[in-house]
């Protein structure tokens, strides 16, 4: 693989639920440290964009990670994916620390125990996402965006190159957005790719480098100033879609 | 002191006190994951349905253990086929299936001329259990504690997130079938202890008691065992003394301790008690 080659290639990417098809012809390619919002209304197919690439639904096209064309789950470990926080139940009895471990199951045999360099490099994810001292708190006791640094500090510890995250910024206030914006900065800045799905279209003009918004398929792939232009936009949300935006954009 | 020891004179109390042991430190280790997994449904529906199992083999002269096996493993392979559908929930197939076994069931032993009453299988003979069927139940309940504890991490992941574990490699699918094949080994264990209809007791109630104070999976599981084990023993004390059915007094047993649980831990879930998530 050349070193300009794209972290991640996806080409006429399509998925159908049964007659009704949810998503077609998606083809974008994403290189290194690249942070990019992924926008469109609810129901546009921008998880299921984030499950079919990683193999979590059956999907037509192609998806190639780091050059390695993808056939099933196993040729996908290079990617890490947040889904949206609220499929999951906060009163599990699983502390913060046994949940970041769990993103260390990649690297062994479903009887193998973790090792003690799993535990370190989980402690490491969580000292960075600044919950050292959360590592045997319930994930009840964590705020949403400590929570949402956790989920975050789980995807990094699976190593993985390109990381999804489906509306991680969603309910979360202010200062832990920032708080959140800057971890994912830091990452970029480090060579991991991140896809953000978000509803809050000035953040991603604001704070992102490219945008691709999505509705059934993919509207438009560039600068988010380009991407959030009216004419896209009316494209991508429909013309009643775009009330509340325009206030959005200019918040 | 009397009380407590005079039960276990006679050997076949020794033999019943040994069973309810079995059953109150095997069906909490399943159970967990049943209540987390928000299956007790599944469970109820599979106590009941594997009566068909049991008056079919009964009938046939075959153990009754096998057959209650066979009819659980055989609504759960029912409850896999019919999963697609999704005009019906899994709730409702899950009731379609589990009547109607019981319903075969119940015809069945009604039909047979052998002496054999639907009671002792509905609630279980504790009494009448023997060694036999006491080493079948160790057999298969050390074989589901150690496929739980080989699976623990497995378990764990593809419960609290089953898109990230799918996403990590866990066989999420395989798991869930696994815990269905356990659910069922649960059940015939229970089916001489507590019979078939409150099999489903043993299997939910200790660890949904463990579940409203243990924080952890690896302590809801521990606590989810002494509570089953207590419950059954003194259940089945009491039951001696009261001269009561000792399934049904164990149930019991089960639900006060649960109720005083619920009580005295309700302060702790308390809204106030939570942070708020923003």
């Amino acid at each position: 693989m050349s070193p300009t080659a794209p972290i991640l290639r996806v080409a006429g990417l399509g998925v159908r639920y049964g007659e009704q098809v949810a998503l077609h012809d998606v083809s974008f390619a994403v290189d290194r440290g690249e942070l990019i919002a992924v926008v469109g209304p609810n129901g546009a197919g921008k998880s299921t964009m984030f499950k079919a690439v990683c193999g979590l639904v059956n999907h037509s096209g192609v998806v190639e990670v780091n050059g390695v064309h993808c056939h099933d789950r196993t040729d996908r470990m290079d990617l890490a994916y947040i889904p949206q926080r609220h499929d999951n139940d906060l009163h599990f009895p699983i502390t913060v620390g046994e949940m970041v471990l769990a993103g260390r199951r990649r690297f062994r045999r479903w009887w193998q125990r973790p090792r003690a360099a799993d535990r370190e490099v989980a402690a490491a994810r969580l000292a960075k996402g600044q919950l050292g001292g959360s590592c045997d708190k319930a994930l009840a006791e964590l705020s949403g965006g400590e929570l949402q640094r956790a989920y975050v500090a789980r995807a990094l510890a699976q190593k993985a190159s390109v990381v999804l995250l489906d509306e991680a910024l969603s309910g979360v206030d202010s200062p832990s957005t920032r708080e959140l914006m800057g971890v994912f900065r830091q990452l970029a800045e480090g060579g991991t790719t991140l896809l953000v799905a978000t509803h809050d279209l000035a953040l991603a003009r604001r704070s992102f480098d490219r945008c691709l918004a999505v509705n059934g398929t993919l509207r438009a792939d560039g600068r988010p100033t380009e991407v959030l232009s009216d004419r896209v936009l009316e494209t991508v949300f429909g013309s009643a879609g775009t009330e509340g935006v325009d206030d959005a954009l200019a918040d | 002191m009397h009380w407590l020891t005079d039960p276990f004179q006679a050997e076949f109390m020794r033999r019943a006190f040994l069973a309810a042991i079995v059953v109150g430190a095997v069906a909490p280790v399943v159970g967990t994951w049943v209540v987390l997994r928000r299956m007790a449904n599944l469970g109820d529906a599979m106590s009941h349905g594997t009566l068909a199992g049991v008056g079919l083999a009964y009938a046939a002269g075959i153990d009754v253990l096998f057959g209650a096996m066979g009819a659980g493993l055989v609504i759960a392979a029912l409850l896999l086929l019919f999963s697609s559908n999704r005009r019906l929930g899994q709730e409702t197939l899950i009731a379609v299936f589990g009547t109607a076994f019981f319903a075969l069931g119940v015809v069945v032993i009604s039909r047979l001329d052998t002496g054999a009453e639907l009671t002792h299988f509905l609630f279980g003979r504790l009494l009448t259990v023997g060694w036999g069927d006491l080493w079948l139940n160790i057999g298969l309940g050390g074989g589901a504690v150690l496929v739980v504890l080989a699976l623990f991490g497995e378990l764990r992941l593809s419960t609290f997130d089953h898109v990230q574990a799918e996403q990590v490699g866990v066989h999420v699918e395989l798991v869930q079938g696994i815990l269905v094949v356990l659910l069922a080994a649960v059940t015939v264990i229970s089916l001489r202890t507590v019979g078939t209809v409150m099999s489903v007791t043993m299997l939910v109630t200790p660890a949904a008691t463990s579940r409203l104070f243990a924080r952890t999976l690896a302590r809801m599981t521990g606590w989810g065992v002494v509570l089953g084990v207590s419950e059954a023993v003194f259940g089945l004390i009491l039951s001696y003394h009261l001269d009561a059915a000792p399934g049904a007094t164990i149930g019991l047993v089960a639900a006060a301790v649960f109720a005083v649980t619920y009580l005295v831990t309700l302060p702790r879930r308390m809204p106030h008690h939570h942070r708020p998530l923003e």
